[in-house]
């Protein structure tokens, strides 16, 4: 059991949770607090995986310093964006971010000299070096940054900084009436957030520890999103729960207990999308609360 | 810019355009009447490509024959995700920006359950091409065949959007449905036709596609923002825009293509694609700082 839990199967699947569920929590902010339709998080996952890759390996800075670099590139990314697509309709927000991952995904795959494009960009060694426990140690620090992260989102849902953001959502004509700069808050919340993708993609480059541009496709966007859609929109427990649902139950669970031959399991993760997609129709359809309920909010 | 350099741009560009005019137009029909982004349009390419390359090279079907029924099949499964998905949605009271995530769990099952009948390996068409040279550029007869059609079904949509009874019928529908439904228009005969006419579109857009290359399980989904970025640009619901701006894009793209490398183009488009969503909300006056 001992040997099981130290091993490196075991510690990838925790720490990939882990980041899933970070990246749920913080699509949960974006949709459900700022009411901000993200249909782009692979692009600035991407962004913060790529950004700390490059300061790690090309300028040799330390790993800590080049995740918080790589977060702060993200953001200001992000920035810029923002201020070009807040003001639009959910829907254009929705097509302009897709737009924005597929352009990130372009650029990681054109520019050779610094992404590596197709050859790949590696490799990245576990930052904390402790012999055969590296892998579970790093694993426990992800867990670590991703309850951080949840404490936040709990807080700031209690926060007036919070308040003011369900106001925006709800009525921002109202909320601009009185007085609230409302779409410079929307921008600053938004920059932040996807800061915060890009420092969790930052922490997944060392578990890929040899990045691909193909690892930056709208995948990870979409798996987020049914996670999201399946545990529950309006709550972070819902978070939580779609992410197991789904990638624990679905990923792990359906590989390792299910003996499959050879053939079969190559269809695996053909059947997983397709599973993806199918629920992610019929919660929208008979339960769009989701497991963890909470009230709806119309557009 | 040297004058040879323009010719190959516009014929390349034009050539290029037949499968994605043809997409826009579907694309466009869909949004001007129900009014969202439907992102599983883009498995009725896929769709429609994959019907015509199975009754090609399995049942031995001339190319140009097997291309009515693969139209047929695109339209129908586009009615099916209509009366199956769409409209329990609608009808359920699921706001617009879900119906765009449903759509998107809609092309996941599509794209990923063909993926497990057919593979991951491209289907080729089997299908004899004569090589013509036409100013200076190598271009097949059936890239004409198949630009004549594409124009040649644009310009019967065009007809019926606005020379028909029915066309009338859909835009009304889509101004003002209670007024629409006063005047005694059956507003699921006519849903259901108008997302039929755009499946259709759609096949003939996906068989082009997959006659011109190969026919692979993200052939739609490869081409979907490029088919979203040419509605909007055209203003997105309106279908001679969408025919209009299929066409200059699509040189646009062979332009930038031919000068640069062929990423380039894509991230240009897509720039372009951002600009006008901006342009476009402040016209309609619906920005808000």
């Amino acid at each position: 059991m001992i040997s099981f839990l130290t091993s490196g199967f075991f510690a990838s699947m925790l720490s990939f949770l882990a980041i899933y569920v970070a990246l749920t929590v913080i699509l949960h902010l974006q949709a459900n607090v700022a009411g901000v339709v993200n249909f782009g998080i692979a692009g600035f996952w991407g962004i913060g995986m790529y950004a700390t890759s490059i300061f790690l390996l090309r300028f040799n800075i330390n790993f800590w310093i080049s995740i918080v670099l790589g977060a702060i590139v993200t953001g200001l990314i992000a920035l810029p964006l923002a201020r070009i697509l807040l003001n639009l309709d959910g829907q254009a927000v929705l097509v302009g971010t897709l737009a924005f991952a597929s352009i990130v995904e372009n650029q990681i795959f054109v520019n050779r000299e610094i992404t590596g494009g197709s050859r790949g960009l590696g490799t990245i060694p576990m930052p904390i070096d402790v012999g055969p426990y590296r892998f579970i140690v790093y694993g426990l620090v992800v867990v670590a940054f991703v309850v951080a992260l949840i404490l936040y989102a709990w807080k700031l849902k209690k926060a007036p900084f919070g308040r003011l953001l369900f106001s925006i959502r709800d009525n921002e004509l109202l909320s601009r009436s009185l007085g609230k700069p409302t779409f410079r808050h929307k921008i600053i919340f938004f920059a932040i957030t996807c800061g915060l993708i890009g420092l969790f993609g930052g922490l997944t480059a060392p578990l890929h520890s040899f990045l691909l541009p193909m690892m930056v496709s709208p995948t990870v966007t979409f798996t987020a999103w049914i996670a999201l859609m399946l545990g529950g929109q309006s709550k972070i427990s819902g978070a939580v729960i779609g992410v197991l649902a789904t990638e624990f139950v679905f990923f792990y669970l359906l590989r390792v207990i299910l003996p499959l031959p050879a053939e079969a399991a190559q269809m695996v993760p053909f059947f997983i999308y397709a599973a993806y997609g199918l629920m992610l129709v019929l919660v929208l359809m008979f339960k769009p609360t989701g497991i963890m309920g909470g009230k709806r909010r119309g557009n | 810019m040297n004058p040879i350099l323009l010719q190959f741009t516009f014929i390349i560009g034009l050539l290029e355009a037949a499968p994605m005019v043809l997409a826009a137009v579907g694309f466009t029909l869909i949004y001007r009447l129900n009014g969202f982004v439907n992102v599983a349009y883009s498995e009725n390419l896929t769709i429609g490509a994959y019907t015509g390359v199975v009754l090609n090279t399995m049942l031995g079907l001339g190319f140009y024959v097997a291309i009515i029924p693969a139209v047929l099949v695109s339209g129908l499964f586009s009615v099916a995700t209509y009366l199956l998905v769409f409209r329990p949605a609608m009808r359920r009271g699921v706001n617009k920006t879900e119906l765009i995530i449903m759509s998107v769990g809609l092309s996941f099952l599509i794209r990923y359950g063909l993926t497990m009948v057919f593979g991951v390996l491209p289907y080729p068409f089997t299908h004899d091409r004569t090589f013509i040279r036409f100013l200076n550029i190598g271009i097949t007869d059936l890239q004409i065949v198949c630009l004549i059609l594409a124009a040649l079904v644009s310009i019967f949509y065009l007809m019926f959007m606005f020379r028909t009874n029915y066309g009338e019928k859909m835009r009304a529908l889509s101004d003002n449905e209670q007024l629409a439904k006063t005047s005694g228009i059956n507003p699921l005969r006519v849903t259901i036709m108008i997302w039929f006419m755009a499946g259709v579109a759609g096949g003939f857009a996906g068989v082009f596609l997959g006659v011109f290359s190969i026919v692979v399980p993200w052939l739609g989904w490869y081409e979907i923002l490029f088919i979203m970025m040419i509605t909007i640009i055209g203003g997105i619901g309106s279908v001679p825009g969408a025919i209009v701006a299929g066409l200059a894009t699509s040189i646009l793209r062979s332009g930038v293509t031919l000068m640069s490398d062929s990423y380039a183009g894509a991230v240009t488009l897509l720039v372009l694609f951002i600009v006008a969503l901006k342009y476009q909300a402040v016209r309609k006056g619906g920005i808000k700082t």
